[in-house]
């Protein structure tokens, strides 16, 4: 039999696997759903083996598709039938919820799926919208002056999310700021992206602590270890995990005539001291506030507190050792 | 290479939901709504008449109109209960997180709010994504742009551009755009006489003129800006993070130390994140980035020690 095509096996398969009263077997997908090759008596030993693996294979392979496709299929037993599992549909787990978009939101959605083309994430995005477009009344198509794209989405993010999702522990090789590339194993609570930046938010089990990491560090494959289901993530999350570890407070910030906007538009002006403005700009972490005082190369310099001071001339001087080495 | 089975199966199930719910329906609108050819559509229900129940007799079998086939239209009679599915984990995040990417970028219409409320309620439990605004866009300032692009109109906008001067710019805005969870407008300035992608948080206040646009969109992407020189940085480890940021990066570990490989559109700007991280620094490579690094940090090292 000429194989038929993968998408109208998997539909037939979901047809008969909906419809079946109590459940199918194997056995029954195998000899009655089209797209199977059936047993075929007339075949040598060695060969329906092979066949029966196949079989196997493909099947097992489907029903993963289906389930991360966002179709379960349920396992029943039957205790009449001893070991015999079968399989079953619950429309009630498939169908797609009335969501009920207007022809502007449908839009909206079109825009932010192009947001992750290139990566992973964009075919399920791309998926995504033609399932909720399959219930949008006919209209003319919305065209909108927005775009949308990330140049630092990555694959590991697609499996980060449905392990998030189904709360498997997941492996990945890291290259940590502090201690190298090192392998950790990681309850996925949540992801984030933060100023375009992705990151991972949960508990190490390593470290037993939670930590976030950035996904962009992440070496080859995230691999799923463990059952679904053994952890619960905590409902609100530390605020530090989310906004960075922070050291609030003000800087008094001096910066020439016409110059440092960006600080001058989050601080208060304070006086003039000569060629000076005096600015005080309030910070989460003093450190952003020293990167942007170098970046101003000297349009700006600290005044308070002395700490700060001293950390951007330490900077300069560290730049000019190697400028000069 | 062949098209694969899952946006195969998922069209196949969002074409019967639509001709459910709206009727016979041309192979053209078909196409239109789900992106592909009509040759396609005319395939894909040529499948979908062939499946069905097991047993695949005719009755079993979902069932069209095939005089209206002939006419190019989809007629579905019979579709055996067959309808479109849940969205998954990762179509459901990868929609809500985009969506508020756009939001936090302030990039956003106001329909991309309510639509992110009507998915977020059809998905199953918590939405496992969080996306925080990368930087400030006053509210005013989004809502300014968007009824200029709207109407069409002249905007005149205060701008801090990357080198930290404070412009007076009359723009003709074409898009908004959210890049790496930032948002941009694409426009025609006409002080620089070309088409230019200004940062949305970087603007202090617009004023929408009733001047009408006249400037063509650009068909050119936002950054279009070409690398005038390549440059190799050599960091400890510490000093990874502010490379990480710098576009179009490649990294690579050697032994305690991170490589960093990059094109320079501006040196200047470069030596300027090299500062935040130069008791890390143990490479840097051409002379030119060198030159401005030392320049750079010769001019704090004045301003700061006074």
């Amino acid at each position: 039999m000429a194989a038929i095509d993968p998408a109208e096996r998997l539909l037939n398969l979901v047809i008969a696997l909906t419809h079946t009263r109590v459940r199918m077997l194997r056995s029954e997908i195998r000899a009655t759903v089209q797209g199977y090759d059936p047993v075929d008596p007339s075949m040598s030993e060695e060969e329906s083996k092979k066949r029966d693996a196949a079989f196997e294979r493909m099947f097992e392979r489907d029903k993963d598709d289906l389930r991360r496709w966002g179709v379960p299929i349920r396992t029943v037993t039957d205790a009449a039938h001893g070991d015999d599992i079968g399989y079953k549909i619950h429309s009630s787990d498939a169908i797609m919820p009335a969501i009920d978009l207007t022809p502007a939101e449908l839009a909206v959605i079109g825009v932010a799926a192009e947001y992750w083309q290139g990566a992973v994430l964009g075919a399920d995005a791309r998926q995504g919208l033609v399932k909720v477009a399959s219930q949008v009344t006919h209209h003319a198509s919305v065209d909108l002056p927005f775009a949308a794209r990330t140049t630092a989405a990555q694959d590991a993010t697609a499996a980060l999310i449905e392990a998030a999702h189904d709360r498997q522990a997941v492996r990945f090789e890291y290259a940590s700021a502090t201690s190298g590339t090192t392998q950790r194993t990681v309850e996925p609570w949540r992801l984030m992206i933060r100023g375009g930046t992705e990151y991972l938010v949960g508990r190490d089990r390593d470290r037993d602590a939670p930590r976030t990491f950035r996904i962009g560090r992440i070496h080859g494959a995230v691999k799923k270890v463990g059952s679904p289901g053994s952890f619960e993530p905590p409902e609100v999350l530390p605020d530090t995990m989310l906004t960075g570890p922070g050291d609030p407070g003000t800087a008094l910030v001096a910066l020439r005539a016409e110059a440092g906007h960006a600080l001058r538009s989050r601080g208060e002006f304070v006086s003039s001291d000569g060629d000076w403005d005096l600015v005080r700009v309030p910070f989460h972490h003093p450190d952003a506030v020293r990167d942007e005082v170098l970046a101003l190369a000297g349009a700006a310099r600290v005044v308070e507190p002395p700490e700060l001071a001293a950390s951007v001339l330490e900077h300069a001087r560290a730049a000019l050792k190697v400028t000069h080495g | 290479m062949a098209e694969k089975a899952l946006p195969r199966l998922t069209r196949l199930l969002g074409i019967v939901t639509y001709l459910e719910q709206q009727g016979p329906t041309s192979f053209a609108v078909l196409a239109e709504r789900f992106g592909v050819s009509e040759d396609q559509i005319r395939k894909d229900v040529g499948t979908l008449s062939v499946s069905g129940l097991p047993g695949y007799m005719p009755d079993d079998l979902l069932d069209f109109d095939f005089s209206a086939f002939d006419h190019g239209v989809a007629s579905l009679t019979e579709s055996h209960g067959v309808s479109q599915v849940r969205l998954s984990a990762r179509e459901a995040v990868a929609l809500t997180g985009a969506l508020s990417a756009l939001v936090a970028a302030g990039t956003a219409p106001a329909a991309a709010l309510t639509a992110l409320d009507k998915l977020r309620g059809a998905m199953d439990g918590n939405d496992p994504m969080v996306v925080l605004p990368a930087s400030s866009t006053k509210p005013e300032v989004s809502q300014a742009l968007l009824d200029a692009v709207a109407r069409r109109r002249v905007a005149t906008v205060t701008y801090v551009d990357a080198h930290d001067r404070l412009t007076e710019r009359e723009i003709e805005p074409h898009r908004l755009v959210t890049i790496d969870g930032i948002g941009y407008v694409e426009c025609f300035c006409r002080r620089a006489g070309d088409y230019r992608t200004l940062r949305l948080d970087r603007m202090n206040a617009v004023t929408v003129t009733d001047e009408p646009v006249v400037a063509a969109p650009s068909d050119a992407d936002g950054f279009t800006l070409v690398p005038r020189f390549d440059a190799r940085v050599v960091v400890a480890r510490s000093g990874r993070w502010a490379l990480e940021e710098l576009p179009g990066v490649a990294l690579d570990e050697v032994g305690d130390d991170v490589e960093a490989t990059f094109g320079v559109t501006n040196a200047h700007w470069v030596a300027g994140r090299l500062l935040a991280i130069a008791p890390y620094l143990r490479v840097v490579e051409p002379e030119e980035l060198v030159q401005a690094l030392g320049d750079a940090a010769k001019a704090v090292e004045t301003a700061q020690a006074g």
